[in-house]
């Protein structure tokens, strides 16, 4: 007897479609699984037994094959537990072969025979849109949130055989409110008391998508400061609810529990982070790092300088490229790796960094700043630096903007940008920036002036230009770019080493 | 003896001054130390063939007290050197001497106004002392040396703790080769000897000795310094200190001496006065060539001087929007008032800097 099963692994952060076949024949009782299972996958034997016997359901005394087509793809996890004991029911005949090509099955099975949620399972469902999908109660919301076919979900082996027979009812989708995020406690920006000048960073750098280097003493508020950005940001539209619902589901970060992600994500590994942690792979399974997670949102690194600098330069393709390849042996996958880049880092290693109060030489200073590679400095659009606030800033009554109003000047300014190439402003290309990003005969003045100081790169004078950009679209300048504009975007991108450099110059 | 690796300034001066004999001092060595002490006086006499092989090898002079040449401030010294090394020419001390100093890591200011200093007093024949440390000490020799760019004036003389071969800090490598060339170089050190940190207050003591005023340009209430200015207090040595602004943590040293009583001075004038050369009759008039500010620009300015600041720091208390505080920024940097370093702002309120 033979049965054909839908269901779907996960690679990467996308789900392919599997077709569990299972053929019971005359031989020696026997199971075996084909079709490149990993160990998990292989595992599913024992479970699979087990929930047939507790639920009361016959495990076959014939020589069983599985195989799980494409043969040739490796699967991996538990995901295919479910599609393996619907498959062997209908082989044995205790199930209607027919009916089984309206359905998937993606669930883990406990030995009592109950359904278990998996990893990814919105990427999952998103491969099975064909059919309607069975899925463990616990991933209904997450596996709804992406797709509009319907999602069936039971609570038993012994309900889903029940609701096959037409003698139960499927559980079905939930309520609609469980399908957007309850929004998650974001701190407000009114709590930062006065460093008007970051905040003034923050709304730019939310606005045009900038890149955003804080470089401060300890307890200036560096970490309090980056939180604060990830709420400035717009809620994600449709097409980047669903790509960051299905990376969150495929790692299963609580971000992905209640459905459809609309809020910006926010990540902030800790500085010991591995490569792979960082940008995603590892085995045949290709998690997707930090730089996926944070897609649509923000990247915190908080301590910059304490990263393994091979971690930092892993950043600068996926930084240029908003996606990131990832090769093995095995497969390739891509990720979306769109975030928005928040570092900070101390100016020098006793952290106090004003002229006069350091107490840290040149030479320490030097090897401090040398762990920042120049290309990796050269991708912040903007590098403030953050003092601590004085006391009486920090006791006055008077709270400043609050996140809201921040946000609503940034959502005007990104629709100015989205309105002409249909992009944020840090992904102007230099063609498109002389239409976009016109200079008053003044502003160019200004600029040739820098670049002949030597104070700007070549590289850098293209971003100073398309920061100016963003700060013209946030102060109602939606034409030329003047003088004003260029002076903040030059001041808001200080050179750290410069101080090294004048103290070491000679006569 | 005196050219022993670790030697003692005090015992080498007791051989040289004849109070005991070389022969004595190892016995006495003996005593205490045992035999580990007698070979390493086994290796004496190699050690001293070494070092002055490698005074020959390099072109370092030597002078021992009682010598011609040896510097005639330090004869009648407290704890005068048994030995010198030398580059240059010491004569170099024959003028009008002022030490200065200061701390290593100053302000933008304060390194204009040390090379300022430096350039008027040697402009005006007087020997700048100074230890060519980081910082202060680097700036007052980049000033003198800079005042003999164009006419005869006093030659600087860097009193340093290593020997004299091996450079220290590495940054000051040319600044260490001007000063050879042009004025002079002294450590009480054998060649070779790497820059411990014992060695530090004992070219302090040099220093003050050589000075006969000690100028302090910026320094915290603790450091080098400090020490300097200790030994030319007991050597009655008048000493002059630059004042700071209170908020200036570089100056809280410096301030903390003219709370004390000692001279507060703004410039070289002063420093001239104390020599006893005060020539402000015959001075011209010094032109700063920055163009004038606007009232509202001036009260900026006045606002801002004195200590470092950020572009936080002036936003809030100029009461500027971000967007026209940077417009201020960036006008008072293109007319010279302002520098920036790293991040952090000041106000330049002394003439062009000598770069």
């Amino acid at each position: 007897m033979f049965a054909s099963v839908r269901s779907a692994t996960l690679l990467g952060v996308r789900g392919s479609r599997v077709d569990v076949e299972v053929h019971a024949g005359i031989g020696l009782p026997g199971f075996t699984v084909v079709g490149q299972p990993d160990e998990v996958c292989r595992e599913s034997r024992d479970r699979v037994r087990a929930a047939l016997l507790s639920s009361d359901l016959p495990w076959p005394t014939r020589r069983i094959t599985v195989n799980l087509a494409p043969s040739g793809d490796r699967k991996s996890g538990a995901c295919l537990d479910l599609a393996i004991a619907v498959g062997l029911l209908a082989a044995q005949g205790l199930l209607p072969v027919e009916i089984l090509s309206q359905y998937a099955f993606i669930a883990e099975l406990g030995l009592d025979g109950s359904l278990r949620p998996v990893r990814g399972a919105t990427s999952l469902v998103l491969a099975t849109v064909d059919r309607q999908t069975v899925v463990a109660p616990e991933n209904l919301g997450e596996a709804s949130a992406a797709t509009v076919t319907q999602v069936l979900s039971a609570k038993t082996l012994f309900q889903v055989v029940e609701c096959l027979s037409g003698r139960s009812e499927w559980r079905k989708e939930i309520s609609k409110q469980v399908l957007i995020s309850k929004s998650k406690f974001v701190p407000d920006l009114a709590d930062v008391q006065g460093q008007p000048v970051v905040r003034q960073a923050l709304e730019i750098s939310a606005a045009g998508s900038h890149h955003l280097l804080l470089v401060g003493p300890p307890g200036a508020g560096k970490t309090m400061l980056a939180e604060r950005l990830v709420g400035l940001l717009p809620s994600l539209n449709d097409e980047q609810a669903i790509s960051a619902t299905m990376i969150h589901s495929s790692v299963q970060t609580e971000f992905s529990k209640c459905g459809l992600i609309r809020d910006a994500p926010y990540r902030a590994p800790h500085h010991s982070s591995s490569m792979v942690a960082m940008v995603g792979g590892g085995t045949a399974l290709m998690r997707p790092g930090e730089i996926s997670l944070a897609s649509h949102g923000v990247l915190f690194l908080d301590e910059l300088g304490e990263f393994a600098p091979s971690v930092l330069d892993a950043l600068r393709q996926p930084l240029e490229q908003r996606v990131v390849h990832l090769a093995r042996a095995r497969t390739s996958v891509v990720m979306p790796a769109e975030f928005l880049l928040v570092a900070a880092t101390n100016p020098c290693p006793c952290g106090e960094g004003t002229p006069g109060a350091c107490t840290c030489d040149d030479v320490a200073r030097a090897r401090y700043l040398r762990r920042f590679s120049g290309p990796l400095l050269d991708r912040f659009d903007l590098r403030v630096a953050v003092s601590r606030p004085n006391t009486t800033d920090l006791i006055s009554p008077t709270a400043g903007e609050s996140t809201s109003v921040v946000a609503a000047r940034v959502a005007r300014a990104r629709s100015l940008a989205f309105s002409r190439f249909g992009g944020t402003n840090s992904t102007l290309t230099r063609q498109q920036l002389d239409s976009a990003a016109p200079l008053t005969k003044k502003a160019e003045e200004l600029l040739r002036k820098e670049l002949e100081a030597g104070h700007l790169t070549g590289r850098g004078y293209h971003r100073v230009r398309r920061v100016a950009r963003t700060i013209a679209d946030l102060t109602g300048a939606p034409q030329m770019i003047d003088e004003t504009h260029l002076h903040l975007a030059l001041l808001l991108r200080v050179d750290f080493a410069s101080g090294l450099r004048t103290r070491a110059m000679q006569v | 003896m005196t050219l022993l690796k670790h030697h003692d300034p005090q015992t080498a001066w007791a051989v040289v001054q004849g109070r005991a004999k070389p022969n004595e001092v190892v016995s006495a060595m003996l005593r205490v130390e045992g035999l580990v002490t007698l070979l390493r006086h086994r290796a004496t006499q190699d050690l001293q063939d070494q070092i002055e092989q490698r005074c020959i090898r390099s072109g370092i002079k030597i002078t021992i007290f009682g010598d011609e040449n040896y510097p005639r401030a330090l004869i009648a010294d407290l704890a005068p050197p048994a030995v010198l090394f030398y580059f240059g020419d010491l004569s170099a001390l024959n003028s009008r001497r002022v030490g200065m100093v200061g701390t290593r890591s100053a302000t933008a200011s304060g390194r204009y106004l040390a090379s300022h200093i430096a350039h008027d007093l040697a402009t005006n024949d007087v020997c700048v002392v100074s230890g060519l440390a980081r910082g202060i000490d680097a700036w007052a020799h980049r000033g003198a040396l800079r005042a003999l760019e164009s006419r005869s004036a006093g030659r600087p003389v860097a009193v340093v703790a290593s020997g004299l071969d091996v450079v220290y800090p590495r940054e000051n490598a040319q600044l260490w080769q001007d000063i050879a060339k042009r004025g002079a170089l002294i450590s009480e050190s054998a060649p070779g000897s790497p820059p411990e940190a014992f060695r530090f207050p004992l070219r302090n003591r040099i220093l003050a000795a050589l000075s006969e005023v000690l100028v302090v340009v910026e320094s915290r209430d603790t450091g080098g310094s400090m020490i300097t200015v200790d030994e030319a207090q007991k050597r009655d040595v008048t000493v002059l200190a630059v004042p700071g602004s209170p908020r200036n943590v570089a100056s809280n040293g410096t301030n903390q001496l003219i709370q004390q009583g000692c001279l507060p001075i703004i410039g070289a004038q002063d420093v001239l006065v104390a020599l006893g050369l005060d020539n402000r009759r015959a001075q011209e008039n010094i032109y700063d060539p920055r163009v004038r500010l606007s009232t509202s620009d001036q009260s900026l300015v006045s606002m801002m001087a004195g200590s470092p600041f950020t572009f936080d720091d002036f936003v809030i208390r100029s009461c500027l929007a971000t967007i026209d505080a940077a417009v201020s920024l960036g006008r008072l940097e293109a007319l010279g008032w302002i520098v920036e370093n790293s991040g952090w702002w000041e106000v330049i309120e002394v003439r062009q800097p000598l770069y």
